[in-house]
């Protein structure tokens, strides 16, 4: 059947919505989105061919930069993998403090997509509101790992530095403040009639349009399907990790479930240091020979590492597959299609928070 | 100084409309500019508007390393944005490559080849400080009085 | 809309908004001291075991040169990713970064290299340049002459009957020298670097 399409939009690569270079070529009839093609390949580095005949200690450095944003859940993914191939035990202290490492990455990377998505819709109020409590988060993993930033805070056998009483107290005192500030700002989100204008029954993007396209993340949480590589992560059962889904599947939805996941995240570092536990951090080990494919669940979704090593512990090959490659396309094939104008394409592309960094390494 | 350079150097340096440009960073000084409008630093106070937009920017930040599909686009960009101008490289990553300039990389660092650089802010990513104090020292290093030298 | 248009009044007529509007303030924009910045001296005195050039995971961030009599680290802006692995791989204490070097000492962990040779023997030419390049053979049998043979059991490695034979790895400082002077690629040093913590006790510090 041939298409009538009246007119071809491209948005970006330089787009005053788009942190990152990525192109929608929109294909509009009248005002309604009828199709749509993400162009990527402005951010090709190459860090997987860079990465090889590398030991850990510098691979684990291009495997934070394959995404700044939530840098510390690829330490994690990566250092868990090599401690699979080697065997390395890992101290409970250490454990426990890289679930709280990891979560309040997890924070800041949902409040910024939030802000992001905020600032799309133009509600600069609330957007701001939720960057200034991200900084209050930056400011939390500072003072835990020594940078706002790539904190290379997970080495194998443990954890870089402890976490002292002192700070703990702080770290706990803060998460009060911050967990006040949040349920105003949520509750701004959820009962604004403007913004439901906006997001509700935007970007619709029903259950199996989303195992058809492999969503993943909060993306696939917000249309029901409970998803979450967190669920068989050893030290997230002991915290009985349960995911949080939401049933209405449009952009509220997903704006809403990172909401969500951030009371949950500040409720995991809340149990993790009520009983953490005492002893050393660091473990000792050394990495080996073996082959691994290793799961986590990066704000996004699901990351995943393959990873072979020599007996060195130097890196044969690797693979890594992130979660927004998938998120893009069930963003760009099924939620923008049948939009209602070209305003809501740059809402829900952001809705699903995409990260071409990590896309394209 | 001319009564209407003088109106112009003042009104410059309360001015500044900054658009950045990604031309493949890991995303940690993309969110550490982004960082700046947080009200904690509020970058709007000094007079700095972030617009993402080429033809009206004085300030162009460039954050990331170059990689080949950004050839020929940056110079498009940076013909752009109407004089005066000034670039600043943010981040290792334009300066020298940061970890990805190493055998087998697609890259091309640094930036300063492909356009005229002002300033460089070291730091993998910087800290929102140092990057607004970048902006502000390009103010006056490259705003002031332009017209006098540039004839 | 009215209810929004109630629901922002009420927003801003909150005392702590009102108060903020009216006295807002930017936060004196300090950098906390348990930030990581770039490496600064300590003030004490390298040794030239050059443990932070191998640990460090940035091409061309650090170097150790000469400065006076001895020898310093000396970090360059625009390459080095204040990551502070130079601060803990170093034994001496010789570099700080933030809080890193008090949290080291105070948690007794560390950063530990050890280093491995492998010979791919089926690349190996038995030519002996690896073992006359390297410097800690040059110390241990200064006769050692162009064919890598050595009649001295303290060498790393030397050549016996055309092949070449490691007797001492432990000794490896990790330079490399080999590596870059072998015509093969047939030899090549990992280092490896383990993480360690041997806690001090309460009140010893």
């Amino acid at each position: 059947m041939k298409r009538v399409v009246d007119v071809n939009i491209p948005l970006g690569p330089i787009h005053p919505c788009f942190k990152e270079p990525a192109r929608l070529k929109c294909e509009a009839k009248g005002e309604r989105i009828i199709g749509v093609e993400v162009e990527l390949g402005y951010m090709k580095k190459g860090i997987e061919r860079i990465m090889k005949g590398r030991p850990w200690q510098e691979v684990m450095f291009l495997a934070e930069r394959v995404c700044g944003i939530c840098s510390v859940i690829h330490n994690l993914v990566f250092i868990e993998a090599m401690e699979q191939i080697s065997g390395i035990a890992v101290p409970p202290r250490a454990a426990r403090l890289r679930v709280i490492a990891n979560e309040l990455d997890r924070m800041q990377s949902h409040l910024l997509a939030n802000f992001s998505y905020c600032y799309t819709i133009e509600h600069e109020t609330l957007g701001m509101y939720l960057l200034d409590l991200r900084e209050q988060v930056m400011d939390e993993l500072e003072r835990l790992t020594g940078a706002r930033v790539t904190c290379a805070y997970i080495i194998p056998g443990g954890v870089r530095c402890d976490l002292r009483k002192e700070e703990a107290a702080a770290l706990l005192a803060s998460l009060e403040r911050m967990e006040g500030d949040l349920r105003r700002y949520t509750g701004m989100f959820e009962n604004g009639p403007m913004i439901a204008l906006r997001s509700r029954g935007v970007g619709i993007l029903t259950p199996d349009a989303a195992e058809r396209a492999h969503a993943v993340g909060p993306t696939a949480r917000a249309s029901g399907i409970a998803v979450d590589c967190r669920m068989n992560h050893p030290t997230y059962r002991q915290l009985g990790f349960a995911p949080v889904t939401r049933p209405d599947r449009d952009n509220f939805a997903r704006v809403m479930v990172r909401f969500d996941e951030v009371f949950q995240s500040i409720g995991l570092i809340r149990k993790c240091l009520t009983d953490l536990p005492n002893g050393v951090v660091r473990g000792r080990g050394v990495c080996t020979a073996g082959e691994v494919r290793y799961s986590g669940e990066a704000p996004r979704g699901e990351l995943t590492y393959f990873i072979r090593s020599d007996e060195f512990g130097r890196i044969v090959e690797i693979q890594i597959q992130t979660p927004s490659i998938m998120n893009i396309e069930a963003c760009c094939h099924e939620m923008i299609i049948g939009s209602d104008s070209i305003a809501d394409v740059t809402a829900t592309f952001i809705s699903a928070d995409p990260c071409i960094a990590c896309t394209e390494r | 100084m001319s009564l209407l350079q003088r109106i112009k150097n003042k009104v410059r340096a309360r001015s500044i409309h900054v658009a950045y440009v990604d031309v493949g960073s890991c995303n940690g000084c993309d969110i550490e500019v982004l960082a700046c409008l947080a009200p904690r630093y509020d970058i709007e106070q000094y007079g700095i508007y972030v617009h993402n937009n080429p033809r009206e920017a004085d300030v162009l930040l460039v954050i990331g390393a170059y990689t080949p599909g950004w050839e020929e686009k940056l110079a498009m960009v940076w013909e752009k944005i109407p004089s005066p101008k000034a670039a600043i490289a943010i981040g290792n990553c334009p300066i020298s490559g940061c970890l990805f300039n190493r055998r087998e990389t697609f890259i091309d660092p640094p930036v300063r080849k492909h356009i005229p650089i002002a300033a460089e802010v070291p730091g993998c990513p910087p800290r929102p400080t140092e990057i607004l104090q970048a902006i502000l020292s390009v103010r006056d290093s490259v705003f002031f009085n332009w017209e006098a030298e540039h004839p | 809309m009215a209810s929004s248009l109630f629901w922002y009044v009420r927003e801003f007529f909150r005392a702590e908004w009102i108060r903020k509007f009216l006295f807002a303030r930017t936060a004196p924009l300090v950098t906390p001291p348990h930030f990581r910045g770039f490496p600064e001296p300590t003030g004490r005195t390298c040794q030239h075991a050059l443990f932070c050039m191998m640990a460090c995971p940035a091409p061309g961030a650090i170097e150790v040169v000469h400065a006076g009599d001895g020898w310093m680290p000396k970090i360059h802006k625009g390459h080095c990713i204040r990551c502070g692995l130079c601060v803990e791989a170093c034994p001496n204490g010789v570099l700080k970064s933030g809080r890193i070097l008090e949290t080291m000492e105070r948690e007794g962990t560390s950063l530990i290299f050890s280093f491995r040779i492998a010979i791919d023997l089926e690349l190996c030419t038995g030519c002996g340049n690896c073992c006359t390049a390297c410097p800690v053979n040059k110390e241990a049998d200064a006769q050692m002459g162009a064919g890598g043979h050595s009649s001295n059991d303290e060498v790393i490695m030397r050549v016996q009957d055309g092949d070449i034979v490691v007797i001492h790895e432990d000794k490896c400082t990790g330079c490399k020298t080999c590596e870059a002077s072998c015509p093969n690629g047939a030899i090549r040093i990992a280092r490896i670097l383990e993480g360690s913590q041997e806690p001090v006790p309460e009140g010893v510090q």
